[in-house]
């Protein structure tokens, strides 16, 4: 039951009833590019699936033709964790979509305290017609703005809908309400996979690549990097600190001066965690290697580069 | 078919009609004739028969209804019971009270030097709140053993507290930066484990998975026993799956001639889709037997009033934590609500707070409004902070109230002090206020949170006295004979099985609880003390057995 296996990272999907939380999830399974996806479903929630999709069923798990699985949890978060960490072979990366006035924070600790998870991020999708409304529901609103405050990346989607004067004002008011948490503006949760469930750390040099999300709203930046010397773990926290707004996810392998192991960063939002690897591969070269994604309209690559330069330690 | 007459001293039977008796005659597990034996002649004069004064003695009640428990109140004694409150387990052992920290220490040490080697020891019921010195923390289990994991479940179940064994299996040392890892004051875990994240891995590593507690053969018939003791004849499991291997094992279970109660479990709604819940129930309501009686289901609106979940309307919490959780937004509630009443699906609706209580009568309306249903005997679960006009709501939509009378004794300083303060605390699980709106009554245990009893369920609602001695609300008391309605008829009709169980008339099913005393008879204050002798389903005699 309890192995060696790598831990699992989680994401939790969060936001209320009509936020587009399904949406994103079928947009998940349907562009996973090769990860096998494990979904979770809420208590109450429908199984997600476009037919087409959809290889065979055992019980309450649906598995489909790219090695992704859905699955409803019944109303028993415990059992359905522990079931998906006993799945072989273990999936990539699990997702919950939690009910519409779940608290993903509490789903968040969690991967927290289990060794064999780990938790990659939580994700609240908000109504761009209907948040501010929501937020100030009698019964409901609190619920709704903590999930949004807990959240480490916020898709303000349905934009479509809105005026285009109104939405810049919109975003400054859900800045305000979720001052921790990054704001993703999106139409029908459309996002790159990586934003949902992050990146593979890169394998070659130097890159800058568009990606493409259907989207017409701000198509997103990748930069990645690799360092040939080890890197100060100060000044790297000084450069993700003086990127502030301007990324929405770095991930990388480091190597730094004072440390013979090697160690896995990861920033979502402008939540960022520097953890010595368990069982590091020591093989390799100690080369870091770093990725980030973020709007092309606030990520910046020279600066990027210029930032990071500064990390980088001649010994 | 034979007839058997039960003499007794005297007969209750909860009929108005025929509110006393001597004799009761049963034939084919039904109730045949009921008064005097000289009134059954007619009857007798057909069939052979037999008088059985087994119960010459005793006080007969019809079996008592348990209208709000849970099968795990059977499987929990598979753990070491450790709690402050006297228990009496399954097989008739009262475990007293474990009152000081010593005695905690000391039933742990006696399962620990029994258990093999490598099995890990597991207790529940723990309330250190009441253990007025110190808090204990991973040391004091460390000492009883430092190689076998131990955990000790809080009565609130939201709490654990383990030793150091445990922690290591879960991998949680000084670096663990979880929220509910309680730690030492140089940053160590102290051994309590708050909320299910932090108790995850450790109930993960070690198999404690409550959902299979309550499923299991033992558990099952461990819960037969636990109602036999107390005289409960017909009794709910208030959350169930209900998946086709549930049913099958729960028909083999409870069909078994001496198996002692008509099991009554209530479909999970909230696990699936409102139209996968309306379609299963539907399903469900064909496959009953006399002693399984499914169809019914069960919704979570929101958490409870002691942990702080529970919903409340202005103003709030008195102690000013923040409004509790929702298990389903009130939009889905009336959403499911409303397909459930179209399909004739019998509701049990779990609501705390006020608030919880006033987004469940919005849907129950809407509901109604939409697809009259003149019968539909809704009912409100615990329910313990509606106000007076609610009730009055309660009384215009058909509404019924199962009340956790326990609560008053159990927690009722709590409430009054901390959770919601004197003034609300005082109207608490208003049984007065229900019955003088006409609101069909009945009150609870919700066994395992405390131990099943009808009388002490009927004696809280009589007398509202709590665990220090005040009493909370004095016009909130009912008398004794509406309280013992709350714990036969009136939970018989919220499960729609008057027409059955619940008195003592002819063509019910004979369910018996027999009794050493006379309840009608007693100083109220006394009425939880009355001796249980066993009971009678179906006609047959299920005697509480002895050492």
């Amino acid at each position: 039951m309890v192995d060696n296996l790598p831990t699992l990272p989680l994401t939790i999907i969060s936001g209320y009833l009509g936020a587009g939380k399904t949406t994103l999830v079928n947009h998940l399974l349907r562009n996973a590019n090769g990860r096998r996806l494990m979904v979770l479903v809420n208590d109450f929630g429908e199984l997600p699936i476009d037919a087409d999709l959809i290889e065979s069923e055992e019980g309450d798990t649906l598995n489909l033709s790219n090695g992704c699985a859905c699955c409803s949890m019944g109303g028993d978060l415990f059992n359905a964790l522990v079931d998906a960490l006993d799945r072989t072979p273990r999936p990539d990366h699990l997702l919950i979509e939690a009910s519409g006035v779940a608290d993903p924070a509490r789903i968040a600790n969690i991967a927290r305290a289990e060794p064999d998870l780990s938790l990659d991020a939580i994700i609240s999708l908000a109504d761009a017609e209907t948040i501010i409304h929501m937020i100030n529901d009698k019964q409901v609103g609190e619920t709704v703005h903590h999930q949004l405050v807990t959240s480490d990346l916020i898709l303000l989607n349905k934009l479509d809908l809105v005026d285009e004067s109104d939405r810049m004002k919109l975003v400054e008011q859900m800045e305000k309400k979720a001052p921790n948490a990054k704001i993703i503006e999106t139409e029908f949760s459309q996002i790159p996979i990586d934003m949902a469930v992050g990146m593979d750390t890169p394998d070659k040099s130097r890159s800058e690549e568009q990606i493409s999300t259907g989207s017409h709203h701000g198509p997103y930046v990748k930069w990645s990097k690799i360092f040939q010397n080890r890197l100060s773990k100060v000044s790297l926290e000084k450069a993700i600190d003086q990127l502030g707004n301007n990324i929405l996810r770095l991930k990388g392998i480091v190597f730094f001066t004072d440390s013979d192991v090697p160690h896995i960063v990861q920033c979502v939002g402008s939540r960022c965690t520097i953890t010595p690897i368990q069982q590091p591969d020591m093989s390799n070269e100690p080369h870091s290697r770093l990725v980030a994604i973020g709007l092309k309209d606030k990520l910046d690559v020279e600066m990027l580069d210029n930032i990071f330069e500064l990390c980088h330690i001649n010994k | 078919m034979s007839i058997t007459v039960f003499q007794a001293k005297k007969i209750i039977t909860m009929n108005s009609n025929c509110p006393e008796a001597t004799h009761v005659a049963v034939r084919e597990g039904k109730i045949l004739a009921v008064g005097h034996f000289d009134e059954m002649a007619g009857w007798l004069d057909q069939d052979e028969h037999r008088l059985d004064t087994t119960f010459a003695e005793k006080i007969i009640l019809p079996g008592f209804v348990e209208g709000h428990a849970h099968l795990l109140a059977g499987g929990m004694w598979k753990y070491l019971y450790v709690g402050f409150h006297d228990r009496i387990d399954p097989d008739g052992k009262l475990w007293p009270g474990a009152v000081t920290i010593e005695d905690v220490l000391e039933r742990i040490r006696q399962l620990d030097s029994t258990l093999p080697a490598g099995e890990p020891l597991i207790a529940w019921g723990f309330d250190p709140i009441f253990l007025m010195d110190r808090r204990p923390d991973k040391t004091d289990f460390d000492e009883v053993s430092s190689i076998r994991p131990i955990v000790i479940m809080h009565s609130n179940f939201h709490v654990m507290t383990v030793n150091s064994p445990t922690l290591e299996l879960a991998q949680y040392n000084v670096d663990s930066d979880v929220d509910g890892i309680a730690k030492t004051d140089n940053g160590e875990p102290n051994g309590e484990l708050q909320e299910m994240a932090a108790m995850f891995p450790v109930m993960r590593r070690l198999g404690i998975d409550f959902r299979e507690l309550g499923r299991t053969q033992e558990a099952v018939e461990a819960f037969g026993r636990v109602c036999n003791r107390v005289g409960v004849t017909t009794a709910t499991d208030l959350i169930n799956d209900l998946d086709d291997e549930a049913i099958t094992d729960l028909k083999t279970f409870t069909g078994r001639k001496d198996y002692p109660i008509r099991l009554v479990p209530m479909l999970n709604a909230l696990s699936q889709t409102a139209a996968e819940t309306a379609k299963r129930a539907v399903e469900l309501q064909a496959m009953s037997t006399d002693k399984l009686r499914v169809g019914g289901v069960k919704l979570l609106t929101d958490g409870s009033i002691q942990a702080f979940t529970a919903r409340l309307r202005w103003p709030g919490y008195y102690n000013g934590a923040p409004n509790g959780i929702w298990n389903i937004a009130p939009e889905q509630l009336q959403t499911l609500i409303d397909l459930l009443n179209q399909n004739s699906v019998a509701m049990h609706i779990h609501v705390n707070g006020d608030e919880a209580v006033e987004v469940a009568l919005d849907a129950i309306e809407f509901a109604l409004t939409n697809h009259p249903s003149p019968d539909h005997r809704i009912t409100l679960q615990h329910c313990q902070m509606a106000d007076r006009s609610q009730y009055r709501r309660m009384k215009k939509l058909g509404v019924c109230v199962n009340l956790f009378s326990n609560h008053i004794y159990y927690f009722g300083d709590q409430h009054a002090a901390i959770t919601i303060g004197p003034d609300r605390a005082a109207r608490m699980d208003g049984c007065r206020t229900a019955l003088d709106h006409g609101i069909p009554l009945a009150v609870h245990s919700d066994a395992p949170v405390t131990p099943m009893g009808p009388l002490t369920c009927a004696w809280a609602g009589a007398n509202r006295l709590t665990a220090s001695g005040t009493v909370l609300g004095t016009p909130e008391c009912i008398s004794v004979q509406e309280a013992l309605h709350a714990i036969t008829l009136g939970p018989a009709y919220t499960l729609k099985m008057d027409g059955k169980v619940g008195s003592i008339e002819v063509g019910k099913w004979a369910d018996f609880a027999v009794l050493e005393d006379d309840p009608t008879n007693v100083d109220r204050q006394t009425l939880k003390d009355i001796g249980i002798w066993g009971t009678v389903l179906g006609g047959i005699i299920h005697k509480i057995p002895t050492e």
